[in-house]
């Protein structure tokens, strides 16, 4: 997977922990229903191989194994699917535009928060996604990228999106 | 959510089936008949007289804004149209599909998409509607359930999601910022050594001549 493909499959498993308060503990509870304990038995297992992203604070060096990248890009897939719900009402139009506003400022702030926390914020890609102005778009672009991985036909879409630029 | 359901036909020996696909703001209905010259082998679900293999007719709801009836062919277009936009919007890159000759055009257009349904009758305006990513996402779905159907017997030739080259991904913002320190650096350091070579160098004053000092000698 290029590197770039690594970073983003982290920013949306942060994006999902950030839509949902209890996100570590559906990671570790769908790895187990998805049949991953092999690939990540426990939470450091999959701490460490999420810390493989380049734009950690804390990133490790080498790459994921193929076995690692499978199981991130299912888990990210079918936390999306649990989330569609909520997903679809961040971007749908129809909704109540207030609510929908306030649904995002708490999204983006705890985002941003995770962010903060993990990341090298001396890394310019992670210096715009918590810009409040700038990072706006590329916050919703990661939703959207959510939005669209869930469903049946999502598992493939987010693996060929994840290998962009590698042929 | 999907249902299934088998409706007998009076003036055919086979049942009509029907399939439904549903989303929040949209359904999709298939109907159409089994193929009872079929051997057992070919319905990998169930038994072959339960596979819907010929086409009489679907319809999409897009909630109450449109509902459209279309043949094998439309619904051929529909999926080359939405499954390779959807796969472009997943890597940030939306990418127009669909031409203007052909019945379903999808495009972006402001925060949303544009999808044109072009009738083949004579004299119809195309229908244009604008989809949120929410209502895109929906119809998604639907296709998305109806391809991995087990009980659909139509084949809807699509080729599997590919990764953009390189050439086609989107550029990174920041991507040309992060150049800039370095670039100026580079630029600072060559103006610094044009002025520097263009400063005339102070003329080297020769000492005077000085007498030459007696020389003693040492004992």
């Amino acid at each position: 997977m290029p590197r770039r493909g690594l970073e983003r499959l982290d920013l949306l498993l942060l994006a999902i922990e950030a839509l949902d308060l209890h996100g570590s503990e559906a990671m570790l509870w769908s790895c187990e229903q998805l049949g991953l304990s092999a690939a990540f038995p426990d939470r450091v297992a999959l701490w460490k191989s999420r810390c493989r992203n380049p734009l950690r604070r804390a990133s490790r060096r080498g790459e994921l194994s193929s076995q690692e990248q499978q199981g991130l890009v299912q888990l990210v897939c079918s936390l999306s699917q649990r989330l569609y719900p909520m997903l679809r009402q961040l971007l749908s139009s129809s909704e109540p535009e207030q609510l929908n506003s306030q649904r995002w400022e708490l999204f983006s702030s705890r985002y941003r928060e995770l962010i903060q926390e993990r990341m090298n914020e001396k890394r310019g890609a992670i210096r715009l996604l918590i810009d409040s102005s700038e990072g706006e778009s590329l916050r919703r672009q990661v939703v959207q990228t959510l939005l669209f991985c869930a469903g049946p036909g999502g598992l493939q879409r987010l693996e060929a999106s994840l290998m962009d630029g590698s042929r | 959510m999907t249902n299934f359901s088998l409706s007998g036909i009076s003036s055919f020996s086979s049942a009509q089936l029907k399939l439904h696909f549903e989303e929040s703001s949209c359904r999709l209905d298939l109907t159409g008949l089994p193929d009872v010259s079929a051997s057992p082998s070919d319905a990998s679900d169930g038994a072959p007289g339960q596979r819907l293999s010929i086409l009489t007719g679907w319809e999409l709801n897009l909630g109450q804004r449109a509902a459209l009836q279309g043949k094998l062919e439309h619904l051929q277009a529909l999926v080359a149209a939405v499954q390779p936009y959807v796969r472009h919007l997943v890597s940030n890159h939306p990418c127009p599909q669909g031409d203007p000759s052909s019945p379903v055009s999808l495009e972006p257009r402001g925060k949303g998409h544009r999808l044109q349904l072009r009738s083949s009758q004579a004299n119809t305006e195309p229908l244009d509607l604008q989809l949120d990513d929410a209502e895109l996402a929906d119809l998604t779905q639907c296709l998305d359930q109806m391809l991995q159907d087990q009980r659909l017997g139509i084949s809807l030739p699509l080729p599997a999601p590919q990764p953009l080259r390189r050439r086609e991904q989107p550029r990174r913002k920041g991507a040309a910022t992060g150049w800039a320190a370095p670039a100026a650096a580079l630029g600072a350091l060559l103006i610094t050594a044009g002025l520097a070579s263009v400063i005339p160098l102070p003329e080297r004053k020769r000492p005077a001549a000085q007498p030459p000092a007696p020389t003693t000698s040492q004992r």
